[in-house]
């Protein structure tokens, strides 16, 4: 430990005595580290998105259904206890919102067209919140009360259902006897979303209105509660499945949505392949920085032995050098991250494949996410996995027999 | 051997640990490049293979504006007498009528919306998997049966089996009410959760009658043997077309925006990703060349100060370049096909892919397959970053004074 | 009490394929405050002694005492803290670290002993001022001439006090007049803190300071003559 200053100065010095080298490493290490942090900051920023998006659709970081719910969406299956109980419950709770609604498969016709979509009977003061709709952007407007008569529709689906606002149309699904139930509906409201698929899926009508339609009583298909991050919902799962009892289906929305799910964990382990295989391209060029760095002083560390350094301080001088070279180049590749996606923050255009990203289940505008997680995996794993590939080197050059590294011809 | 060319080798080997290493960074990435271009390529394939044989096929003869919009009223007039002129004169079974409507199915104790196809019983087959993927029942075998295949996921939320009566309501081509009641015949599993849930097929003829089309329909569906095939198809195809029918021709790409977008997401950034590997190869090379010229500044300070031109030095250190590069080439070919091949044996699951590779209705396991041009593009790619790296060193050689490189040791 | 003592000590070198003989029964024993001339022709296995004698080199038999240990058994790390707490080395060639300035390289040793940084200073100040290269603390040996760097190598190997300097051909890039300076401060620390030193040369001027001319001649001593020092 007493030799770490001197052991430092030496090696920071010796990274210098060969500059060229040294910058062509660092420059290598930037790059790859930016190319770390930059790729991952993309993906991050998909993912979010798609999760952000997707959780948009069935807000809820948790949800509570009917166990037979999600496996057969009818209102067969629905959740019985009134507003009133679940308010009793749940408003004691820190929730930062929680709604019910009812969600169902039906139809909308028009007078020439018929498309299916997913029915949503809300409370819109309940879920302005979350909603992914913006209420404000509607044209027209939007559902004022949860027994508002009107019902608002996507932009995309007016279209093809050749329909606009202030025409009719006839939205039909099933009661819990399984009679048509079927009701007309004038269009108050048409919304536009940041998917196209969603313009053309989820039709609005209040909650009330959509209860009396489906002959449910006071009936909902599904509470959801919001908790503050959507990667670690499981505070808000415990407060929910203590005060829902038994007979009720509690989920996170990754539970629900797999596939968003399964796409949050493929991508770190896509972050942590692509930092390790960068790391791997980078560590043929340390290790042979590294082995030249030695080759070029075997004489010097001869000398050091000589005067009486043991064969561990030049182990250590080794790897320190080693340590600073790559914290350096880190350091570099690091700022260059942030400072290439700073401006970068307010959404890159890839509307060019819009239609391919919607496949994925992503928007065509991609927001980069710089995590600070993850610049610290990619700076820490690449220190880590930068000492193992330095010990070989290191450990050969504490090998050396003072003589013969004294009299060693180049 | 050239007495140049020994020269070059020799000094490759006068440092070993150095140019195995700057080799090794080169097998590395070309490996994995071997890998990463063979896996994509096949997935790209699979993934439009197996999205377009679903329902898309090829290419589509549609009234203007029905790609878009899929309203009913945007029909074909008179598809089966199109369609059967379109066999005749193309000699290919592998072409069929659809027509395409929205309704409401209602079984005894569900009601759902789906898509439901009106096909042709005989030539379906032929331009779709899903006759094939019958697991329980039989496909149509009638135009004019009052029959219906479903998806097993709809069967299972409708509750019902063959046999069983499935009410259809919805819209006719004028916008009347339409409604049929028809018997579940057959049930088909594709495994994409989306499909099997949300769609059925009756018989084109009942289709027609049921929602007023008049003998019309909305798609002529035309497979060829391969994509490659499909090109050249569609110029005949859309020669052939009746001039004032105003009908339109769409290829894959048009029917299915997605896939060709989706596709090119992946390749922009898995090029970045190649990219960047490709530049730390260059990098390493970059490294380790200027440092075999900087320690060899004596050696050449005497050999100039004896008359050699400088321009045959640089060109004997782009020649030890392009020897290293070569070994990295051809061992980096051979182990990336070996790697793949690998698992094109014992194929490549991801865990957790499942969900994500259905989505693009791909296998959870696959196959990827190396062939000539994906062993070799990568590797020759590096191999151009290899030559282009050292020509820095190389050059720098122009610059050098032979008294004062003879200076240094 | 003898500050070094060798019995016996062998040591053959393969060159090609004939055996050389660098040290042959090589018997030697040197008193506490001895000050001692190797003198011998090139190639005579002065080198090989001081290594030796240094613990650089381990001889094939004999044995080799320094301060009353035996070393030629010890672990590299014994031999390590030997050397830095009892040795000076001035090598024949390759003395410096050419990435530290002068001053650094004076304080190497120190630093490695963990030497304060005051103290440090103050003494490789002063040796280098002893050494005649007061104003060039501050350069790196690239940018000195081979005697200056001699003589930094020389300042490093006293400044620490150490009781047994062992220096190979110390004069050999130095001037008459710097080399009698640097022998007139190695006199006086022999003199004043009884430093034993062992100096391979074949400097004339630098035998007349010697109290004692050790000659060997293809690894074997074949003269070992007391004299009075200059
Ligand atoms: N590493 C070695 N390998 C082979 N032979 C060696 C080695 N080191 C020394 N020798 C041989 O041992 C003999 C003694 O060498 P040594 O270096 O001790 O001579 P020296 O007296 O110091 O000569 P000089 O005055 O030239 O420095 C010489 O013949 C030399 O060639
Ligand atoms: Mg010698």
């Amino acid at each position: 430990m007493r030799m770490t200053p001197v052991l430092t100065r030496l090696a920071w010095r010796y990274l210098w005595r060969n500059h060229r080298r040294t910058i062509i490493m660092l420059s290598a290490i930037a790059v790859g580290s930016w190319a770390m942090i930059f790729m991952t900051a993309l993906t991050r920023g998909m993912v979010d998105q798609m999760i952000a998006d997707g959780i948009s659709v069935l807000p809820g970081h948790v949800q509570v259904h009917d166990p037979e719910f999600l496996n057969d969406p009818s209102v067969a299956n629905r959740i019985t206890i009134p507003d009133r109980e679940l308010a009793a419950s749940f408003d004691g709770a820190e929730f930062r919102a929680w709604a019910s609604r009812v969600r169902v498969p039906a139809v909308i016709m028009s007078e020439r067209e018929s498309r299916g979509v997913t029915l949503l009977g809300i409370d819109p003061a309940a879920e302005r919140e979350f909603s992914f709709v913006s209420y404000d952007e509607v044209e027209g407007r939007f559902l004022e009360s949860p027994d508002d008569n009107g019902v608002v529709i996507g932009r995309k689906l007016a279209d093809k259902l050749d329909t606009e606002v202030g025409k009719r149309i006839v939205l039909m699904s099933q009661d819990p006897d399984n009679e048509i139930a079927d009701r007309g509906f004038r269009v108050v409201g048409l919304f536009e979303a940041s998917m196209p698929s969603f313009e053309e899926s989820f039709v609005f009508i209040g909650k009330t209105t959509a209860q009396k339609m489906l002959r449910i009583g006071e009936a909902t298909t599904e509470v959801v509660f919001l908790g503050d991050d959507y990667r670690d919902v499981d505070p808000t799962y415990e407060l929910v499945a203590e005060r829902v009892d038994g007979g009720l289906d509690v989920r996170r929305w990754h539970e629900i949505d797999t596939y968003l799910g399964t796409m949050l964990k493929v991508m770190d382990g896509f972050v942590l392949i692509w930092v390790v295989v960068i790391f791997l391209a980078l560590s043929f060029g340390l290790v042979n920085t590294l082995v030249m760095a030695v080759f070029e002083r075997v004489r010097e560390i001869g000398l050091m032995l000589a005067l009486g350094m043991k064969p561990s301080s030049i182990l250590a001088q080794i790897l320190i050098e080693s340590m600073l070279l790559l914290a350096t180049g880190l350091l570099i590749g690091d700022v260059l991250a942030v400072l290439t996606i700073q401006p970068l923050q307010g959404g890159i255009d890839i509307s060019a494949v819009a239609e391919g990203m919607e496949m994925m289940g992503a928007s065509s505008v991609l927001y980069p996410k710089l995590y600070l997680d993850d610049v610290v995996l990619a700076n820490v794993v690449v220190l880590i996995l930068g000492f193992l590939a330095s010990l070989s080197p290191a450990w050969r050059a504490s090998r050396y027999e003072p003589v013969e590294a004294i009299t060693k011809v180049g | 051997m050239n007495i140049v060319l020994r020269l070059a080798w020799r000094n490759l080997w006068r440092q070993p640990r150095r140019t195995w290493l700057t080799t090794g960074a080169m097998v590395f990435s070309n490996t994995l490049l071997v890998f990463m271009i063979s896996l994509q390529f096949g997935m790209y394939e699979l993934m439009i293979d197996n999205t377009l044989q679903v329902f898309t096929g090829h290419m589509q003869v549609q009234a203007p504006g029905y790609r878009d919009d899929q309203k009913m009223r945007q029909a074909v007039p008179g598809i089966l007498p199109l369609a059967t002129r379109l066999r005749d004169e193309f000699e290919l079974d592998t072409i069929a009528a659809r027509g395409w409507a929205f309704g409401l199915a209602s079984s005894d104790e569900r009601s759902y919306g789906i898509g439901i196809f009106g096909v042709e019983p005989d030539y379906e087959p032929g331009v779709s998997s899903i006759p094939g993927l019958i697991k329980e029942g039989r496909f149509l075998e009638d135009y004019d049966e009052p029959g219906i295949v479903i998806g097993a996921v709809l069967a299972r939320n409708l509750r019902v089996g063959i046999g069983d009566e499935l009410t259809l309501l919805g819209s006719g081509r004028d916008g009347s009410f339409a409604a049929a009641v028809v018997n579940v015949v057959g049930i088909f599993e594709s495994g994409i959760p989306d499909i099997d849930r949300n769609f059925a097929e009756m018989p084109l003829g009942l289709f027609q009658d049921v929602f007023y089309m008049e003998g019309a329909g909305h798609q002529v569906v035309i497979s060829a043997e391969t994509l490659d095939a499909a090109e050249l198809l569609l110029p005949q195809l859309v020669a052939s077309l009746p001039a004032d029918a105003g009908l339109v021709v769409h290829d894959w790409d048009a029917l299915q925006p997605g896939l060709k977008q989706a596709i090119q997401a992946d390749m922009s950034s898995a090029f970045f990703m190649y990219g960047i590997l490709v530049i730390l190869v260059a990098f390493s090379v970059l490294n380790t060349q200027l440092m075999s010229v900087l320690e060899r500044t004596h050696e050449f300070g005497i050999v100039l100060s004896l008359g050699l031109r400088p321009g045959r030095l640089g060109r004997l250190v782009m020649l030890e370049t392009a020897l290293m590069g070569f070994m990295g080439l051809v061992i980096g070919a051979i182990t990336g096909t070996i790697f793949t091949t690998w698992f094109t044996v014992n194929g490549l699951s991801i865990p957790g892919m499942e969900e994500m590779a259905a989505m693009f209705n791909l296998p959870a396991r696959v196959y990827p397959e190396t062939t000539f041009g994906t062993a070799i593009a990568g590797p020759l790619i590096v191999y151009a970053f290899t030559l282009l790296a050292a020509l820095y060193p190389a050059l720098r050689l122009y610059r050098l004074h032979p008294v004062e490189a003879m200076r240094i040791n | 009490m003898s500050s070094v003592r060798c019995v016996d000590l062998r040591k053959t070198y393969r060159q090609g394929d004939q055996d050389v003989k660098a040290l042959d029964h090589v018997s030697i024993e040197i008193d506490e405050g001895g000050f001692v001339c190797l003198v011998a022709p090139s190639g005579g296995g002065k080198t090989t002694l001081l290594n030796a004698i240094g613990g650089l080199d381990i001889p094939d038999s004999g044995e080799v005492w320094v301060a009353e240990q035996r070393i030629d058994e010890m672990s590299k790390g014994e031999l390590a803290d030997l050397r830095l707490a009892n040795i000076g080395f001035v090598f024949q060639a390759y003395n410096l670290i050419p990435v530290l300035t002068a001053q650094e390289n004076v304080e190497f040793v120190m630093q490695v002993q963990g030497v304060p940084a005051a103290e440090r200073r103050e003494k490789s100040m002063a040796i280098l001022e002893e050494v005649g290269l007061r104003g060039l603390e501050d350069r790196r040996p690239a940018e000195m001439s081979g005697g200056q760097q001699q003589r930094v190598a020389v300042a490093r190997a006293i400044v620490s006090r150490p009781a047994l300097v062992l220096a190979d051909e110390p004069t050999a890039n130095l001037d008459s007049k710097t080399s009698d300076e640097l022998m007139e401060l190695f006199t006086e620390l022999n003199r004043h803190h009884n430093t034993t030193f062992v100096i391979a040369t074949h400097d004339q001027r630098v035998m007349r300071y010697a109290k004692r001319i050790v000659r060997m001649l293809d690894g074997r001593i074949v003269e070992d003559l007391e004299q009075d020092a200059a």
